[in-house]
């Protein structure tokens, strides 16, 4: 069984809007419609932060990016709480020692 | 050829029910197709061979008719020909058809003429030629519901202007702007020539039906030339041009059967059919068609069946009398990426063509992308459902032919999940995600807020969507119900821990910030369940064996090391480097209490989840847990009473202070007490630890609540804690959370003398010796070094009034700022 932590963690924030920094340098501003238990991101209404030095996404609305390429995700703080996430982490490390 | 045929046969014969044949022929027209690819037609090449022969003595003298006609012909035809009038020119194989509407016989030549010239241009410009075939979708259509659209004869004036009025119709529809339209010297089939529909239409799959019905087929001379084509190629590679009869297809197919597909002409024996029911019987080249025995509208190798075909092979049993329209109009044959497998369309995009790698054209993927841009031109003008971020676009838009229910929403459930959610579907496209109410909400009222302004700009281009039905409905609820499957949870609560917890936090808050007034349903979050099952896996055992088997499998990977977890002992720990390991030691008492903590959190919702027999084990270790939550703070096990330095070791960590504060409310009250007498005790420590974090005062909370419920006894204890040793108050009064503490314990002596009149605080001197000495403190010490509490309570003033004059508790409340209610 997957480690569904940050999905639910995830989860939580769809609707929101986030920033997500690739491995490729490319950071994406859009709001999270959808994750998975991959944590593959799907963003609507995005837009490339940072300077436009990638125009070839001048034209895309919505994207659909492959959990493994992402290096961060910069959240809104005020939509997490970070005593549950502690909470579900110490969960999930007890869950794992069983 | 094959023995399908003979098989289709059988069934048609015996069918009572169109649909349910249809779906078993569709079912092994599509394992045939996979297995031998759409080239397996069954014919008689002979029986072709003949008829050919004789059409071609008839048709050789009309062959004097040239292209120059057609092109007469076709400016006269004018009117509804605007933009595609240029293709029509440009492709000589368009002109045909309006040469036919106002010269028949001299069409049939002229377009016999025309397949001619074509063909002898076709074998020059094969590969070429069909490589563009496949691509050419519009042209190809058009192609093949032109050559439907037969020749008229004079007699046919009502056709004609029904045709026409089609030809309106169909024109604006040509518009429908399709990458790959353009003029097709070579492709154009010689049955195009007899098709004035504008070349360039894309013709959708519907209006090619509407076409075929509505113009009562008025094949006639057609008729012969269809055959003619029709056996004009027995190969892939025959380029054949009449796929005319197709027009029931979806149109790749007609591409498909442009490129190669052997012809089928019992096609052309059907329209013939088809013909007879309303026309002079037919010339002579179609009377063997009629009384012969029926035959597969469509033969093996191609994909299922449409209902037109099974009506056309009724047809043929009663020439005169059925109409073909009547049995097909209730039901719309699905659109082409369903019948039609990939490998199909790759078999044939790719078999006779096989160039290098440098003709991407016809690459794999292409022909996938292709496929998708066909449905989507025909399915242009249909809009999406509602601001949808077209991410997943809803499969529903692009099946109005189905006409059955929409199956999209239906995703979130998933399938084995038996739910009773109380959820309204959003309009939130494939979301397969199970969401909190709550959450939904927010998401439409999001969606909404920002829909309103993207449907305006974005609405025209995302309803041509490129990219769009790459996927099947069916491929991807597939899909999705492999991921959901992975979901599944026996126990929610652990698994899914964050996001239920947030939501039933997000829900207190929300019932709190709601007025009592308005009672507004709050919705919950109902997870559903799998039940659990007990996977207790046993190794394969022989009887008899000797020793462990080595199997193993994917679940069970074989065991190489039989490796013994060693926990490192405490004596080993202290062993370690001191800072650090005091450091550690603490972190590591503090996460031990943390999981005792959300043990006991936990326990009364999996003691409502769990089913009756586990209920008294839960109960059982939930005491446990309790229990031993108590002694946590102690110093030694036996020991009864909470330790000082183990709460101080524990509260120098940040991490340690919001465990204190989180563990209080589950503390018995003596314990409680305890532990805050303790942190009283020693603010000081506490306070010069706590100079980096700051965060001291999450522990206001939980001990205000402790203070709340003390003894008069207590809590004078507890001031004198408080003020300690000399020098303590200052210190106290110099940490926020020191001023905070005291105030509460004021206040609460306060509210004790105030609300109780036995109250026992007066009773011995103690608590009016303190509050001297705490004004006097407050007093003397200088406001820069007082610090502001978090809040003040209200009956400070009150209780100040009690031991101190006036003029000191003038100076008092300036100093500390509390505003005096009573006066």
């Amino acid at each position: 069984m997957f480690c569904l932590l940050f999905y639910s963690f995830f989860k939580s924030l769809v609707g929101k809007d986030v920033v997500v920094e690739l491995k490729n340098d490319l950071s994406i501003c859009g709001t999270l419609h959808s994750v998975d238990q991959y944590l593959n991101i799907k963003l609507t209404d995005i837009s490339v932060t940072d300077p436009e030095k990638y125009p070839h996404m001048l034209s895309v609305k919505n994207c659909f990016i492959r959990g493994s390429v992402v290096r961060y995700v910069q959240l809104p703080a005020d939509e997490v709480d970070t005593q549950l996430l502690q909470d579900a982490a110490r969960k999930e490390a007890m869950q794992q020692k069983q | 050829m094959f023995r399908f045929q003979s098989l289709d046969e059988d069934c048609t014969l015996e069918e009572e029910d169109d649909g349910l044949v249809e779906e078993e022929e569709d079912e092994i027209d599509q394992f045939n197709d996979d297995t031998f690819g759409a080239g397996a037609i069954d014919d008689d090449w002979q029986e072709e061979h003949k008829r050919l022969a004789e059409l071609d003595e008839r048709d050789e003298l009309g062959e004097g008719l040239g292209v120059g006609v057609g092109v007469k012909d076709e400016t006269n035809f004018g009117a509804s020909k605007d933009s595609s009038s240029t293709h029509v020119t440009s492709t000589a194989g368009q002109l045909p058809f309006h040469s036919a509407l106002s010269l028949p016989h001299h069409s049939s030549s002229s377009g016999r003429h025309q397949s001619d010239v074509e063909d002898g241009r076709r074998e020059g410009h094969l590969a070429e030629s069909l490589a563009r075939l496949v691509l050419e979708a519009d042209p190809a259509i058009a192609g093949v519901g032109a050559a439907e659209r037969p020749v008229f004869s004079q007699n046919q004036r009502l056709e004609h202007e029904s045709r026409s009025r089609l030809l309106h119709q169909a024109s604006p529809i040509s518009h429908s702007p399709h990458p790959h339209q353009h003029p097709q010297q070579h492709q154009r089939p010689p049955g195009s020539s007899t098709s004035g529909q504008p070349p360039s239409s894309m013709l959708t799959y519907q209006q090619q039906q509407h076409l075929l019905r509505s113009l009562p087929s008025t094949i006639g001379q057609m008729n012969s030339r269809n055959i003619w084509e029709n056996s004009m190629g027995f190969g892939p590679v025959s380029g054949c041009p009449g796929l005319v009869t197709h027009m029931e297809d979806s149109p790749l197919m007609s591409i498909i059967k442009e490129v190669g597909l052997p012809k089928r002409p019992s096609q052309g024996r059907n329209d013939e059919g088809r013909d007879l029911s309303e026309r002079v019987p037919p010339p002579r080249s179609s009377s063997p068609v009629i009384g012969s025995p029926p035959v597969r509208a469509v033969p093996i190798g191609t994909p299922p069946k449409q209902p037109l075909g099974h009506s056309l092979n009724h047809q043929i049993h009663h020439p005169t009398a059925v109409h073909v329209r009547a049995p097909i109009q209730h039901r719309y044959p699905p659109p082409f990426p369903e019948r039609l497998s990939p490998n199909t369309l790759l078999n044939f995009a790719n078999s006779p063509l096989c160039r290098g790698p440098f003709s991407p054209r016809v690459s794999p993927v292409l022909s996938q992308i292709q496929r998708a841009q066909l449905l989507n031109s025909q399915v242009a003008g249909v809009p999406r459902g509602g601001p949808v971020p077209t991410l997943l676009p809803a499969g529903g838009g692009f099946r109005p032919f189905f006409g059955g229910p929409h199956p999209t929403l239906g995703h979130r459930m998933g399938p084995p999940h038996p739910h009773g959610h109380p959820n309204h579907m959003p309009p939130i496209g494939h979301n397969a995600t199970h969401l909190h109410p709550q959450h939904r909400r927010i998401l439409t009222q999001r969606m909404q807020n920002r829909g309103g302004d993207r449907s305006r700009t974005g609405g025209d281009w995302r309803n041509r969507d490129p990219y769009s039905n790459l996927m099947t409905q069916k491929e991807k609820e597939w899909v999705t119900k492999i991921q959901m499957m992975q979901l599944q949870s026996t126990d929610p609560f652990l698994d899914d821990y964050y996001y239920q917890h947030y939501y039933e936090k997000m829900e207190k808050r929300q019932e709190k910030e709601r007025d009592s007034s308005k009672k507004e349903h709050t919705t919950k979050l109902i997870t559903p369940q799998v039940a659990k099952i007990e996977h207790t896996y046993r190794p394969v055992q022989f009887a008899g064996s000797l020793g462990k088997l080595t199997v193993s499998s994917v679940n069970n990977p074989r065991k190489m090391i039989d490796a013994v977890v060693t926990t490192r002992s405490d004596d080993e720990e202290k062993r370690e480097k001191q800072v650090w390991n005091k450091r550690r030691q603490i972190l590591y008492t503090v996460e031990k209490i943390y999981s005792l903590l959300l043990e006991v959190q936990d326990f009364e919702k999996r003691f409502v989840h769990a089913p009756e027999e586990d209920r008294e084990a839960l109960l059982e270790q939930h005491k446990t847990n309790t229990m031993q939550l108590c002694n946590s703070l102690q110093e030694k096990e036996w020991d009864d009473r909470v330790s000082d330095e183990r709460c101080v070791m524990i509260m120098s960590v940040r991490k340690g202070k919001r465990l204190i504060s989180r563990l209080i409310p589950y503390l018995p009250p003596s314990h409680a007490a305890a532990v805050v007498m303790a942190i009283a005790r020693n603010l000081p420590t506490l306070a010069k630890k706590d100079k980096q974090d700051q965060v001291l005062c999450w522990l206001v909370e939980p001990v205000s609540a402790v203070i709340m419920s003390m003894s008069s006894a207590a809590l004078t204890d507890l001031l004198q804690e408080l003020q300690g040793s000399e020098g303590q108050l200052a210190t106290v009064l110099h940490n926020k959370f020191g001023v905070t503490l005291l105030y509460l314990i004021l206040s609460e002596g306060e509210r004790m003398q105030s609300s109780d009149p036995n109250c026992q605080l007066m009773d011995d001197n103690r608590w009016t010796e303190l509050v001297f000495s705490v004004t006097r403190e407050l007093l003397s010490i200088p406001t820069s070094s007082l610090s502001s509490p978090l809040f003040t309570p209200t009956n400070l003033i009150a209780l100040f009034s009690r031991y101190i004059d006036r003029q000191r508790l003038d100076l008092l409340q300036e100093k500390l700022q509390i505003s005096d209610l009573s006066r």
